[in-house]
Order: C-alpha cells, then structure tokens, then sequence
C-alpha cells in the first residue's frame, strides 16, 4: 500500500511538465523560460527485462521512470513465453498471454478470484504499482526495436517520453536466463538498425524485497552510465566550440587538449569501468554485460 | 549569443516536431527527410549536424518506412553525407551516426546498383563514404569502431553469397552477391568477393589480438553470428576464430575489476554466440567443438571473483571455505572395499562402491544414446586423482587375481579331467562368441582370463546353424565314438557285477535299462541295425556300395567301431559280438518282411541290404586267426549262440584245421553244432567230412563223430547234400532270405 501511495504521488507531479512541452526526446524536463543545454538535460533510453515484466522488470520500471532530478525513458519486457503469476498453489499458477491482457484485467480478476490471498502474497500491490506503469505486459522477443512507440506515450506510458523512436541505449535484465534470452534474440533480430546497445544483467531474486533493492541498484546503475554518456557529450561540444561549427579540424585537436581523464574517453568505452565500480557498491547482485546490435 | 541559442533552441524543437510527425506517420518521410537536408549540412552548427544525423541514422533503419522509399531518398542523403565526411568532420557523435546510416544505406544502394546499372554517381557516393569509413576504423575512438565493425559486418554480409530463395522472382532474395548479374557493368563480382575476405579477416582481427578491447570483442561477436547463419561459405571461418578466441589467456595483471567484468563479458558472450548458432544448426559439423569451447569453464574469471570475495565469516579454523581450500591441495582419498571372498566376477572387480543399488543397477536398461550424453560430459569433468587412484585400485586387484590363478591352473585341470558328468567340458572359446556379437570390448579380456573368474547369468546357446550332411554324419561319428569310450570306461567297474546280476533278469529284463555296459552296448548295436532302417535303402548289399563311395553311413560307421571294439578283446567281449550279431540278423528278418509286405506284384524284384552274413565272417576271420585250443569254450559259446550257421561260416570252421594244435578246436566245434543245433547238423557234418578227408591229423578225432553220426553207408548221400548246398546261397535252420 505504501508504495501504491507514492506511485499515484510522484508521477501526478511528473506527468504536467511532460504534457504541457511539445513532446520532445532530449529535454524532457526542461524548462522553457531558461534552456539548460542539451548535453545537460541528455539521458539515456532504457529497457528492463524479466521473466513476466511483472515484479523486478516492473520495480526497475517504476524506480527509472521517477527518478529524479528528471525521468529516465525507460520500456519494459518480458522474455517468458507467457506471464505466470502465482496461484493458490504452487501447480495452479494464474497465467495470462503477454501483449493482450492489461494488468487491469489482471489486477481485477485476481481481486474477484480470492482478494485476501493475492493482497496477502503481495501480488495485487503489485499489479496496482504495475497498472499505474503502463497498461500490460510486453514479450521481449515480440518487440520490433524501431517501430515508433508514439501511441505509448499518448497512453500514458511512464517512462514513455524518449522512446518514441522504439530504440534504446541500454537493455537491463534482471536474471542471466533472461540476458541469454535476450542477447540470442537479438542476434535472432538480425540487428536490423545497425545501432549499438548494451545489454546487462542484474541477478535479482523472483520476490517483492529482492526486486526493491534490485530495482535501487539499476537506477544507480542507471544514473552512471548516463552521468558517462553526458559528460562525453559535453566534452564533444566543447571541443567542438560553441555554435560555429567551422573550424571542425581545429576542433577536433581541441577535444584531445581539453578532455581531462575520464571525460576524454567515450561513454561506451567506459561501460566495463562503470559496471565494476557499481559492482563494488552491490556485490550481492552479480553483473554482466555484452554489448549487442539493435 | 542568447539570441542564437534561442534560435537554435526553436530549430531544435520544430525539428522534434517534424521528427515526432513522421514517427506517427512513415508517409511523410520524404517530404521531411528532404526538408531538413539544407538545414543539418556539412557547415551546419554542431547541435543541427548531431540532430540531422542522429534523424537519418534513425530514418535508413526504420522498420516502418519501405525500402523502396529509402532507395529512393538515398541518393541525395549519400550526396550530402559524403561531403560531412569529406569536410574533415571531428564530432564522434555526428559521425558516430553517419556511420550506422551507411550501414543501413550499403544493402540498399547495392541492391539498387543491381537494378539501375546508371546510377553509376550513386554508387559513387557510396563506395566514397566506405573508403571513408574504412580509412578512420583504426583511428577513431571507441564508440565510431564499434559502428564501423558493424558497417563491415554489413558490407561483408553483402558481398558474399547468399542463399536464393526464389531465383523467378528476385526482390524476394535477400541482398547479396548471388543476385548480382555476372556482367554488371558496375559491380565487379571478383572484386566484390575480395573486398569482402578481406574485410571479414580484418573484422575477425579483433578475436586474434593480442589484447582485446571486450567492447570492440563483443561488438565483433554479436553481429557475427548473423553472417554464420545466413551464409554458410563463410561459417566455418568465423566459428572458427570464434572457437580459438579464448580472452581469459590474454589477461595480464594487474587485474582490475574492471578487467574482470570484461573477461567475463566476452566469455559470456561467446558462449552466448555458440549457443545461438547451436541452435538453430543442431546437425553443423563443428557442433562437438562448439560444445566443447560452449563448456569450457570461465576458470581465470570464476577463479578470481573466488579470491576477491570477501571471507563472509572470520577465517578461523572452523572457517569452511578454509578447510575447502586445504581439502583441494590434497585429493580426498577414495575408499576401497576390499574383494569378497571365492571367485570374482568381472562385475564385482571393476565395482568400487559400496552401495548395493548402485552396484545392483544394469546400465543396459538405458538406451545408449542417453548414455552417450551422459557419459561425455562426465568424462569431461572427471576428478584427475580420483580417476587415477581408481584405476590404481583395479590395478592391484587384477594382479592380485592372476597371481592367484596361475598358481591354481594344474589343479583346476585335474578335476576337468575327473569331472565324468554328461556336461560338456565348458570351453572359453565358446564364450566369446556370442560377446564378440555385442562388439563389447571387454571381449578380448574375457578370452585371456581364466573361466573361473567369469560368473554367467543364465546362459543361453544361440541356435545353431543347419549341419550339411557331412558335419552331420561327423558329429554322428564323435557321438559315437564318446558312446564307446563309456563301454571302455564303464567296463571294469561294472565286470564284478555281473556275474550275480546277470541271473536275476529273465525273459521279461527289459533291454538297456540298467544303464551298464551292457545298456550301452544294447542301445549302440540298435543304433547301428534299428535306428537307419528304411533310411538307407538303395545303398547296396552289405552298404558296401555307400562306404565304397566314400560316404559311410553312420550305421556303418557304428558297425565298423563294434567290430573293432570287439577284436580288441574278442574273448571278453563276444558276448557284444553275439548280441550285435543277433540284432543284424532280427534286422535283416524285419527288413525282408517289411518290403516284402510293400511290394507290389508290377515291382521289380526288390533288394534289402542283408548285413548278417558279411559282418558274421567278417568278424569270424577277425578273430580265426588269433583262437587258439584254450578258447575253445568261447568259440563254441559263439557258434551256438550266433542265429544262423551257414556254409561259409562252417567252411571257415573247417579251415581251423589246417593248424595241427586247433584240429581239435575245429573238430569239437563241429561236434557241438552237430550235437546241439540240428537245422545246422548236415552242412557241418559235410564240413567235418571235408575235414576229414583233407587233413589227416584230424582222423582220429573227426572219425570218431562221423562214425557216429554218419555212418559210412549214407556217404553218397551226404554228397548229395553237399552239391545242394553250395547251390543254394544257405540252406538250413531258418527262410531262405529273398534275394
């Protein structure tokens, strides 16, 4: 319940500043009066992947969607065949197919089925948090990276300003059956946008407690990698100079004179160093990465 | 200053406008694309050149725009691309996605270069932005290699050949040099198919340095795996370097965790690649190789985050991971169960486990290509020191046995030899027979060892091939042959016996019951007369015709070991003789009655083979010659008894007399037959007048008997007797015998 109370808060303050700018990729939370710079208000698109996209996919969901200062664009799947939700027993799971069923269905259906039992296990706060997220689970491998996501954001998709375009920077997986799945399907794909992403896991237990850290780790994994990404961006534009645009040559010298340590070294480049260091931080949460093709 | 951000601010939002309108609507594509071209040029200012480029990057990759509509927009976006590159262009980013736009364009162009040969400034464009691309792979950072493998990858995949699906309708073919015409006027298909060697070693490079960079690793292996399944002439090659890429050796200290992390981001990600490739060719050649290197453990990787753990609990003496570790310096040692007691079986000297189940279960209850999978991985992560203290172990057992055995092989012998049952001796060549069949390997073992160490479960003989006559009569022959070693055998044990238990039976014994020698020699001698019968008509009088031919019959063949069984000890065994000779003769009668009762008046004359006659004087000259005047009881006792006299055997009688000592022996012979058997009486009184007349030491004696019972009157008549009787074949004390 508690955290059904800051779902229905956080994003109610998110959700004007979003409608009221033109929908725009880069400067989701930017104010109009004073522009910050586009390398200042630049974030990362994510994705999140569990098994059903109910519980850890959805928590990492929830947690980089109202992340703040501003939201991160964020998406999220599920690489199951189908969404299986515990049931009265452990051989009578509730199952439901992904793409088609709401997790307001969802939530109402298990609500008449036994309200006491699924408000005891947890799994109607989860459907709850999940239903003010987005509208229904989405398999992994029925995604089309690329395809314009727009009519999610007119949904109401949090999480959803950014991704219009149907890419992403970085795929995060909350268990390494899932990063397999994952990675084989791209490859699969046939990496038909010839775009980099890189694909993480985080080893996150299938349980409410698990999926809160683990949903904390990511943002905090989150918030590095897009810290790297922006600060190579500032970098470019000041070695670039400000607005002339001419004297590309000049520039580009001028960006190996004043790069300084890790700002000299593109974001990408940096990944292995980034995740190391955040693994030092969340040693209980083993990591891995490759970077794949969209 | 403030007012040209602003500016560009409000460039920046009309074009999100723009782009957010052709996200909701592909249609609008070319009106926008060719819009905002003149604003994102070559000397446009940074933030428009990162935003154009970025937009057509996300343009040529677009699953909702149509590739006709990208072939068509493509020419002048090649146009303004080239001169971004050619205007030395420094921002990684901008370049970043002009990279991944030509990526995109290359099947594009290269498929509308096929079609419209003259659009020969088109391909221009395009050939100049990869020599551009390829120019600055090495040099550029990080995130434009990453894009420029990618753009390779593409141009390789295009330039190979690539499967037809539907050689009628092209557009349905997948980009590749298979559907380029041979005499393309542009497209150079030799040329094409170097480049894209080249290009695919230089791109497999990566896995062959010295020290990988895993971002530009990963990047390689993850978009290898779609050239391995789209185009098999370049598969091997790739799966190859894939399989001989093992980033954990090229780990140099220090080593970071960051080095860590990307150690075990390439292994990973390998094993990921052969995992996808495994799956999807279940039957490729290299699938055992690609498991192997699948398997293989991450052991630098796993090792290290090992030792970098932090000790959860203080390293005490009671700490495990402690006591692990010294367990791992020295092998736990496998206990050994000592061998039961008495003989080993195969089974129990290769069992090393106590547990009863375990050691009760029969594998061949699995199928053996379950086993197969189980067995290979179990041998790829066997223990070292387990495997060897366990084949130490066998080892000692072994030598222990044979020491054992090759002291205990002369007394095993002996009781062979005692060991009289009917069991056949058991012989180990039999044994592998049927092993062999199996193709176990084991079988070579289970013929050096000796029998007593095998333990058979029920056994059961495979059934034989048919025998051809000759193995038949073969075996016949050793049947009987064995059958006559028991007569030698069986002999003096049951000699003592006989005299009291010979007067019990009386006319109702029945023959062969008692299972003595003279069981057998009953049951030989109705083998040898009774057990043919009507089998071997036609062969001739006597068979004499069949052994004549080379092929005696197994009738003959028991007649002619009695024979010899009997002059052997003719003395002690003319009682066989007697009762051989008496079976021949019962035959021959039944034999004569039978076809007689078949025979049909039309019916030539039909013959029997008689076999008294020939066999009596056979064995009768057999053993003349050996009688002498001490046997005169034993010869009389077989003249009387034998069934039948006839003139030959009364002539050979007679010729005992040319030897003075056995006149005698001759003489009462005759008399006894005289006296004893009257159908025989004439024909041997004519053989003692012979006799008499021939040989004069036998006057006196012979006188005497023919004084008495033929008088000298009655001599003309006895040679009438004796004319009839050479006429006639035999005369005398039973039927003429149809001849």
């Amino acid at each position: 319940m508690l955290r059904a109370t800051t779902l229905t808060g956080e994003p109610a303050a998110a959700a004007p500043t979003a409608s009221t700018t033109t929908t725009t990729t880069t400067t989701t939370a930017a104010n109009p009066p004073k522009p910050i710079p586009e390398e200042e208000s630049y974030k990362l698109r994510f994705c999140t992947v569990c098994a059903s996209n109910q519980n850890r996919s959805m928590e990492a969901h929830l947690r980089l969607s109202t992340a703040t200062p501003s939201p991160f664009p964020v998406i999220s799947f599920g690489t199951g065949s189908l969404v299986r939700l515990p049931g009265p027993s452990i051989n009578q799971p509730n199952i439901y197919h992904f793409n088609s069923t709401s997790y307001a269905q969802m939530y109402e259906e298990l609500q008449a089925k036994d309200e006491r039992l699924y408000r005891y296990n947890g799994l109607l706060n989860m459907l709850d948090r999940n239903r003010n997220l987005k509208w229904g689970p989405e398999r992994f491998q029925d995604w089309v990276p690329g395809l314009p996501r727009v009519d999610h954001v007119s949904k109401g998709d949090k999480g959803a300003h950014g991704t219009e375009g149907g890419v992403v920077d970085v795929i995060i997986t909350c268990e390494e059956r899932c990063w397999d799945a994952v990675v084989d399907d791209l490859m699969a794909k046939g990496a038909p946008l010839n775009r980099p992403v890189h694909v993480f896991n985080v080893d996150i237990k299938d349980n409410h407690e698990e999926a809160l850290v683990g949903g904390k780790a990511i943002l905090d994994l989150a918030n590095r990698l897009n810290e790297a990404a922006r600060q190579e961006r500032r970098a470019a534009a000041a070695a670039a100079g400000t607005g002339t645009g001419t004297t590309t040559a000049e520039a580009a010298d001028a960006e190996w004179e004043n790069g300084t340590g890790d700002a000299r070294r593109n974001f990408d480049e940096r990944v292995p160093e980034i995740l190391a260091a955040w693994q030092e931080k969340w040693p209980h949460l083993p990591a891995l990465w490759t970077l794949a093709w969209l | 200053m403030a007012q040209s951000a602003d500016h560009l601010v409000d460039q920046i939002a009309q074009l999100n406008a723009a782009r957010n309108l052709v996200l909701g609507d592909a249609a609008f594509y070319p009106q926008i694309v060719n819009g905002v071209l003149p604003i994102i040029g070559a000397r446009a200012r940074l933030e428009l050149r990162r935003w154009g480029a970025e937009f057509l990057a996300e343009t040529f990759a677009s699953p909702a725009l149509a590739s006709a509509q990208k072939e068509q927009l493509a020419a002048s976006v090649l146009q303004a691309q080239r001169e971004v590159l050619e205007l030395p262009e420094g921002d990684p980013l901008v370049l970043k996605h002009i990279v991944q736009s030509a990526a995109s364009l290359y099947p594009l162009v290269f498929r509308h270069i096929i079609n419209h040969p003259q659009d020969g400034a088109m391909w221009e464009n395009m050939t100049a932005i990869k020599q551009a691309i390829l120019r600055r792979w090495d040099s550029s950072p990080a995130q434009i290699k990453i894009c420029c493998i990618k753009f390779v990858q593409r141009v390789v995949q295009v330039q190979t050949n690539g499967p037809i699906a539907d050689p009628r309708r092209p557009d349905q073919n997948e980009t590749s040099l298979a559907i380029v015409p041979r005499n393309h006027p542009v497209l150079s298909l030799p040329s094409l198919e170097a480049e894209a060697s080249g290009l695919l070693d230089r791109l497999l490079s990566a896995l062959q340095e010295e020290s990988s960079d895993p971002l530009l690793v990963n990047a390689t292996l993850n978009c290898l795996a779609v050239l391995v399944r789209s185009r098999q002439s370049i598969g091997n090659k790739i799966i190859n370097a894939i399989l001989n890429f093992f980033p954990a050796r090229q780990v140099r200290p220090p080593i970071t965790p960051a080095v860590r992390i990307g150690v075990k981001s390439m292994e990973r990600t390998v094993r990921a690649v052969l995992d996808h490739i495994m799956k999807r060719n279940a039957s490729h050649p290299l699938i055992r190789k690609m498991e192997q290197r699948r398997n293989a453990r991450l052991d630098i990787v796993d090792e290290a985050t090992r030792k970098r753990a932090p000790p959860a609990e203080p390293t005490d003496g009671l700490d495990k991971t402690k006591r692990t570790k010294l367990d791992a310096e020295t092998p736990p040692l496998i206990k050994i169960p000592p061998l039961p007691p008495g003989p080993t079986s195969f089974a129990q000297l290769f069992t090393l486990t106590e547990d009863a189940g375990l050691s009760g279960f029969d594998v061949k209850q699995l199928p053996p290509d379950l086993l197969v999978n189980m067995v290979v991985p179990l041998l790829a992560r066997v223990d070292q020191s387990a495997l060897t203290q366990s084949i130490d172990a066998i080892r000692m057992r072994y030598e222990t046995i044979q020491k054992r055995q090759a002291a205990q092989p002369p007394a095993a012998a002996a009781a062979a030899d005692d060991d009289d049952d009917y069991e056949p001796e058991y012989q180990p060549m039999d044994v592998t027979e049927p092993t062999r069949e199996q193709a176990d390997a084991v079988a070579t073992e289970v013929a050096e060892i000796q029998p007593d160490l095998v333990s058979l479960g029920p056994f059961v003989l495979p059934q034989p091939p048919p025998l051809s006559e000759d193995e038949a009569a073969e075996v016949g022959r050793s049947a009987v042959g064995r059958v006559f070693g028991m007569l030698a055998s069986s002999a003096v044990a049951s000699n003592p016996a006989k005299g009291k238990s010979q007067q019990q039976p009386g006319f109702a014994r029945l023959a062969g019951s008692t299972f003595d020698r003279d069981a057998w020699v009953t049951l030989l001698t109705r083998l040898a007369t009774r057990a043919p019968a009507g089998l071997e008509t036609g062969t001739g009088k006597f068979g004499q015709d069949a052994s004549s031919r080379g092929q005696a019959t197994i009738s003959n063949t028991i007649r002619e070991t009695l024979y010899r069984y009997i002059l052997e000890d003719f003395r002690g065994r003319v009682n066989v003789g007697i009762m051989w000779l008496n079976e021949e003769w019962y035959n021959d009668r039944i034999q004569m009655e039978f076809t007689a009762s078949r025979r049909r008046p039309e019916d030539e004359e039909a013959t029997v083979p008689l076999f008294y006659d020939h066999w009596v004087l056979r064995l009768l000259d057999g053993f003349l010659p050996y009688i002498d005047s001490r046997d005169t009881k034993i010869f009389i006792r077989f003249l009387s008894e034998i069934p039948e006299v006839t003139i030959p055997i009364t002539q050979r009688v007679a010729s005992l007399a040319k030897d003075p000592e056995r006149v005698n022996l001759c003489v009462q012979s005759l008399l006894y037959l005289i006296m004893f058997r009257p159908p025989a009486r004439e024909i041997c009184l004519n053989a003692l007048e012979h006799v008499y007349e021939t040989y004069e030491e036998s006057r006196p004696a012979a006188g005497k008997v023919l004084a008495r019972w033929r008088p000298k009157e009655a001599q003309p008549q006895a040679e009438q007797q004796t004319t009839l009787a050479t006429r006639g074949a035999t005369t005398g004390n039973s039927a003429a015998p149809v001849a």
